[in-house]
């Protein structure tokens, strides 16, 4: 069918599809291009060409404690968000219950905040409580945001669960800590395998959240914020594009993960018979 | 083992949600080794008793005694008896085998054990044995209703429930599996309790057959006691198309049907019997020449007629009253739509039944 399609619509789908990439990716590759700069100072075009901002930043002591801290929130929300998103999914969409309809709405409506105002009313709850501002108080800030869109993520995953599957495994003898070990949690696993994605990715990138909540602690794109604000250095491309690239290179690795998991599965499978 | 004593009894078992009465007072007794369909409109609380009976939902009121011992407080897992989920619930991660094994590994069965049995449950069912490490999304639809039966049978089940399995499966194939079921029950010499909305489905595979309505059985009996005795309208008319006619008794095997204004000879009409329905089953009905052809005859209209493949099917309007006339195709009738016909059945022929 598709070859008897006239060729200028095949051409003008094409040619729409690549405007939508370009758009999409050529900020990205120009923040690439303004760190292969070997002069001091952000201009286009470039005149002289060099790496010497990669050596300087991957040398910088500095940059390694910023890594560390992002990383760190970043973990300890993922690892917060998918307990508390799975069970809040399992209400969302498992089980039916009075008061589930509100409980659907309240539990989504903090995805609407407004983070900067989120970020100045939690720091205000911070200091009335007598908390010092550290990445453990931004931990807690990016939770308030991250857990109703991991909630959400895995939901998704949840509504097409087939209730009857626990059922089954319950009737043929499984305890209930079974059915959720060897049923619930293996069928969901691919839902909550991207909540946990997301989570990860959503902390690693948030900035108006930290701002306010991580006191002397700095993650990385609040360095990036303080140093376009004064103190611009090539320096910030680079770590800008490290941030980038090592965001899609996890999301690369999750799916591989899964990919080889699946692979192993089945050659496991093939070798029992 | 003694096959005629009871493994399953039921003591007015209840179940209301509020103010509503899905299932009501139901007493029943089920042999050992039989094959007992539960049969239904949808509604009728057949489901839920079948969830009570599992272990799945709790009875309000009521007794479920297995082999004699209570049985009501015991959970799912800890009952003897196994079902086969309308929507099959297999698991979607696992294997064939995984699936067929499931209830031997959470009993700690040996791996070497497992597969044994697993791939001699195969073999039984006629799956073929290199389908162990197969994935179960890749399996068709009767294969799929094969591996739900071996992972039920792996249980070693007393009791096996049966909710609807066979009800997404197209018919040509649901014929076989309703074949191929009764042959397992016959292998295994299980006990099953199978739920159908599906009146001839039950037909072709049980040994009893219960008629619920509204949450309560309003008959049990043999197949062929449900169709050639139903005791209400209700369950006369639940096997397919029949011929019902309101009538009032008027002697001793006579009765009045106002509808036409004729008297109409009919089996004996039993003590205590005021007004009810007469039932003609479409097959019983004849085109006859004149009036004398039959014992009770009626003037009507044919209307439309129906093929069925093997047999052929005639609506004939009586008033405004449909009856519907079924021939084999050899004996098909050779009246043209709109002609005056006379159609005919004998008392014998005939049930009366209550409402």
């Amino acid at each position: 069918m598709n070859s008897l399609a006239p060729r200028w619509r095949t051409s003008l789908i094409w040619a729409w599809t690549a405007a939508v990439v370009i758009f999409m990716y050529l900020p990205g590759l120009c923040l690439l291009l303004a760190s292969m700069t070997s002069s001091r100072y952000f201009i286009f075009p470039i005149t002289k060409w060099g790496f010497a901002w990669w050596e300087k930043t991957f040398a910088s002591l500095e940059i390694h404690q910023l890594f560390q801290t992002s990383l760190l929130i970043a973990f300890c929300v993922t690892v917060i968000a998918v307990t508390i998103a799975l069970f809040g999914a399992l209400a969302f969409a498992r089980y039916d219950w009075k008061g589930r309809s509100i409980y659907q709405k309240i539990v989504l409506l903090p995805i609407f905040f407004p983070q900067s105002v989120l970020g100045l009313s939690l720091l205000l709850w911070f200091n009335a409580l007598g908390l010092t501002m550290s990445w453990q108080t931004a931990v807690f800030a990016h939770l308030v945001w991250i857990v109703p869109v991991c909630t959400l993520v895995i939901s998704i995953q949840v509504y097409s669960f087939d209730p009857a599957l626990e059922e089954a495994a319950f009737d043929l003898g499984a305890t209930k800590w079974q059915v959720f070990r060897e049923v619930t949690l293996p069928v969901l696993f691919p839902g909550i395998f991207s909540g946990a994605l997301f989570a990860f990715l959503l902390s690693w990138g948030n900035f108006p959240l930290s701002l306010y909540t991580t006191g002397a602690d700095t993650t990385i794109p609040e360095y990036l914020y303080a140093k376009m604000v004064a103190g611009y250095t090539p320096g910030v491309p680079v770590l800008g594009t490290v941030s980038t690239v090592g965001a899609a290179g996890l999301l690369l690795v999750g799916y591989a993960i899964i990919v080889m998991l699946r692979r192993r599965r089945a050659a496991s499978d093939q070798s029992e018979v | 083992m003694n096959s005629r004593s009871p493994i399953l009894q039921l003591r007015k078992l209840t179940k209301t949600f509020g103010s509503f009465t899905a299932v009501k007072e139901i007493n029943l007794d089920i042999t050992e080794g039989e094959f007992f369909t539960i049969v239904g409109p949808s509604g009728s609380g057949k489901t839920t008793l079948l969830r009570m009976l599992t272990g799945m939902e709790s009875a309000t009121s009521g007794d479920i005694l297995l082999r004699g011992a209570r049985i009501n407080d015991l959970p799912a897992n800890k009952r003897p008896t196994c079902m086969v989920f309308q929507s099959l619930a297999l698991f979607p991660h696992r294997t064939v085998g995984q699936n067929i094994e499931f209830s031997l590994k959470i009993k700690n069965v040996a791996p070497d054990v497992r597969k044994a049995r697993a791939l001699q449950l195969m073999a039984q069912l006629r799956l073929p044995q290199d389908y162990y490490g197969k994935s179960v999304t890749k399996c068709s639809g009767g294969e799929r209703q094969r591996v739900a039966l071996a992972r039920a049978l792996a249980y070693d089940p007393d009791i096996l429930f049966f909710d609807e399995p066979l009800s997404a499966i197209d018919y040509k194939l649901r014929k076989t599996l309703e074949k191929e079921l009764k042959d397992i029950h016959r292998e295994t010499g299980k006990t099953f309790i199978y739920i159908t909305h599906s009146l001839e489905e039950a037909m072709v595979m049980s040994d009893r057959i219960g008629v619920m309505r509204a949450g309560q059985l309003v008959q049990v009996g043999s197949p062929q006691q449900i169709y050639s005795a139903p005791e209400t309208k209700f369950v006369s008319e639940f096997i397919g198309d029949v011929n019902v006619m309101a009538v009032t008794a008027k002697g001793s095997s006579i009765v009045h049907a106002a509808e036409f204004g004729v008297d109409i000879a009919s089996p004996a009409v039993p003590a205590g019997f005021t007004a009810g329905h007469l039932v003609v089953r479409p097959e019983s009905l004849r085109f006859i020449e004149n009036r004398s052809g039959a014992e009770n005859c009626l003037e009507g209209r044919l209307y439309n007629e129906y093929v069925l493949g093997s047999r052929i099917q005639y609506q004939v309007r009586v008033h405004d009253h449909v009856f519907i006339v079924e021939k084999l195709r050899q004996q098909a009738f050779a009246g043209q739509r709109d002609d005056n016909v006379l159609i005919g059945w004998d008392a014998k022929d005939s049930i009366l039944v209550t409402d």
